[in-house]
């Protein structure tokens, strides 16, 4: 038996044909709304359990409740996907198996009672493959929706959950990327002086049909772009044609999570930024001179 | 009433170097409190100033972690006190291992009203480490945690989720991983790092903690070859025609194969 955790969301592909791949039937527990579990019953998975809708609960407030369905289920692997709450409950089901728990996972395969898995390390700069033959718990990327396949019954289980309430939300109205499915990335650091030089970025990012992503600490602490557009260990991981670094160091944090991508341009001014050597097309210069020619030459016939 | 925050003592994987047979070695890089635990203490120090509790670190790992430069790292960035849990056999602990001996150390204290964790540790990076805590210690948890305030029996939490941010209200103790932004910090002073010498640090037993599996082998990365083609820049509108010719042979651009 195997398990997937399902947290607020059916795009949980990857972790349905991983578990697929693996000995055994595959039970999935899913904190959400119904909808969401009835999309994960069609999924290809053996059984669904489902905790009731969550109501001002959080997602994380289920934790009890998947530890349980863990405990009670003694699967051989369970896999979680990188979301916030993902993580909570898959460390939650972890921690009531006692179970290792690891990160990056590339490759796992599991055979009479031994799970072999193959996952990168300090930020995926070598890999590992280890073998158990306890449970394990593994973080796996999620991707999108599975294709319709088969028809799950569903549990419903009323579930003990943790003391702890939603009591406002504030929207800043940003819709979602998919910077996973975009063939082509730009990426902006903070090689740029100031936030309305994105201005530059973007319209290399047009000129391209590039989605904008950036590294974290755009994100975070300048807040010059959203959270989920920065790429990274953890942040997004994207595997596009095309990868244009702009302004980026290329600290192994940032390029944990574009090391896929086939065609690696990076912008920079100095030599000797790590980034320079990670690149297919390396360009030692200003960021302010070359992203404007680059993307006069791209809007030319 | 305590706060506990937990920070690791650990080297950036920037620093380490990867063997041809995928071996990492950290023997040259130096240690330090990981990076965005520096944040956690800073919030953690904020709520203890606020509500005048005790703010007491939390570290585990192996014999590095009790050593006078790394107790000192810690208590000069504006602790109160320290636990630390130092053995051999926590150097290579995992995720669910070190969670485990930071549970059990937990186990210990009373009157705990919140554990804050860093983010991400500089060198796993999991984000683990926290949900397998509260999960052992049957506590709340909550990422990406912006905003911290005690109210009498309950924590009132604002944290960062996708498209906005959200309040939340949670009774008794719970584990909060703070977002990397959630404080700025400062670098400690001669005055902080004089009163750390002082500061109690008090070292706990390791029990023995889940192994991290067999291990059966290690390679280096592989991914994607790079040509590391170098596009002279002396004159932009060249570089970028280069660039662009460059790109569109590779087929990578709009309307190129696939
Ligand atoms: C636990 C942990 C997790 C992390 N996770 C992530 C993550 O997921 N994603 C992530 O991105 N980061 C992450 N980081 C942060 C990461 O280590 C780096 O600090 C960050 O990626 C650096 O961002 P940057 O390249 O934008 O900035 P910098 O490192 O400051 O680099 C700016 C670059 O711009 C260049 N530049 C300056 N001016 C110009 C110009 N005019 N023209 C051209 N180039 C110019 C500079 O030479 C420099 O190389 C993490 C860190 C930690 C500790
Ligand atoms: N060895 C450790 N000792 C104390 N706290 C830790 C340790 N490892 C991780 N943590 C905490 O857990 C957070 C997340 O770590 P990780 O899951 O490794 O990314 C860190 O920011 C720390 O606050």
């Amino acid at each position: 038996m195997n398990l997937i955790i399902v947290a607020g969301t059916a795009s949980v592909a990857n972790l349905v044909t991983t578990a697929a791949q693996l000995d055994g039937e595959t039970l999935a527990v899913v904190v959400g709304s119904r909808a969401v579990a009835e999309r994960i019953a069609t999924s290809g998975v053996d059984k669904v359990i489902w905790f009731g809708e969550p109501g001002d609960r959080p997602l994380e407030a289920f934790a009890p409740a998947v530890a349980q369905a863990a405990t009670a289920a003694r699967p051989q692997v369970v896999l979680g996907g990188r979301r916030p709450a993902e993580r909570v409950l898959l460390g939650a089901a972890a921690a009531a198996l006692r179970a290792p728990a690891l990160i990056d996972v590339k490759e796992v395969t599991s055979q009479a009672g031994t799970v072999m898995v193959t996952h990168g390390v300090n930020g995926g700069i070598a890999v590992t493959t280890r073998e158990f033959s306890g449970p394990v718990a593994l973080m796996v990327d999620g991707g999108g929706v599975a294709p319709v396949q088969g028809a799950a019954p569903i549990e419903e289980t009323p579930a003990a959950t943790l003391p702890m309430q939603v009591t406002a939300v504030q929207v800043t109205a940003v819709t979602e990327v998919d910077l996973a499915a975009a063939p082509r990335v730009v990426g902006a650091g903070r090689g740029l002086r100031a936030r309305e030089d994105l201005s530059i970025i973007e319209a290399l990012a047009a000129a391209l049909e590039a989605e904008l992503a950036c590294t974290r600490p755009l994100a975070e602490g300048l807040d010059w772009l959203p959270r989920d557009r920065y790429l990274g260990v953890s942040g997004q991981h994207i595997a596009p044609r095309l990868y244009v670094a702009v302004g980026v160091s290329g600290q192994l944090q940032h390029l944990a999570g574009v090391r896929s991508a086939e065609t690696i341009v990076a912008i920079n001014s100095d030599p000797k930024a790590p980034v320079l050597a990670e690149a297919d097309y390396a360009l030692v210069g200003d960021l302010y001179e070359l992203v404007p020619a680059i993307t006069a030459a791209l809007e030319q016939p | 009433m305590k706060i506990v925050v937990a920070y690791k003592w650990a080297a950036d994987p920037q620093e380490a170097t990867v063997a041809a047979d995928g071996q990492v070695d950290f023997s040259r890089a130096k240690s330090a409190v990981s990076d965005y635990d520096a944040v956690a203490i800073t919030v953690a120090r904020h709520l203890g100033d606020t509500h005048g509790a005790d703010v007491v670190g939390l570290t585990v790992g192996g014999p590095e972690v009790a050593t006078g430069l790394a107790t000192k790292a810690a208590l000069s960035r504006g602790l109160d006190a320290l636990m630390v849990v130092a053995d051999p056999a926590l150097t290579a602990a995992g995720s669910t291992g070190t969670a485990q001996a930071l549970a059990t150390a937990l186990a210990g204290v009373d009157d705990i009203a919140v554990l804050i964790t860093g983010d991400s540790s500089v060198d796993v990076g999991a984000k683990l480490v926290p949900a397998v805590v509260g999960g052992l210690l049957g506590w709340p948890v909550l990422t990406e945690v912006t905003a911290v305030a005690i109210e009498p029996g309950a924590l009132v939490v604002e944290r960062a989720v996708s498209g906005g941010t959200e309040q939340l209200r949670i009774d008794g103790p719970a584990v909060l991983a703070v977002a990397t932004d959630a404080a700025t910090v400062k670098a400690p002073g001669m005055k902080d790092v004089l009163a750390a010498a002082k500061k109690p640090v008090q070292q706990l037993p390791a029990d023995p903690v889940v192994a991290d599996g067999t291990l059966r082998s290690t390679a280096r990365l592989s991914g994607p070859a790079r040509r590391g083609i170098q596009i002279s820049t002396d004159d932009p509108a060249a570089a970028a025609a280069e660039l662009v010719s460059a790109l569109r042979a590779d087929g990578v651009l709009i309307g190129g194969q696939q």
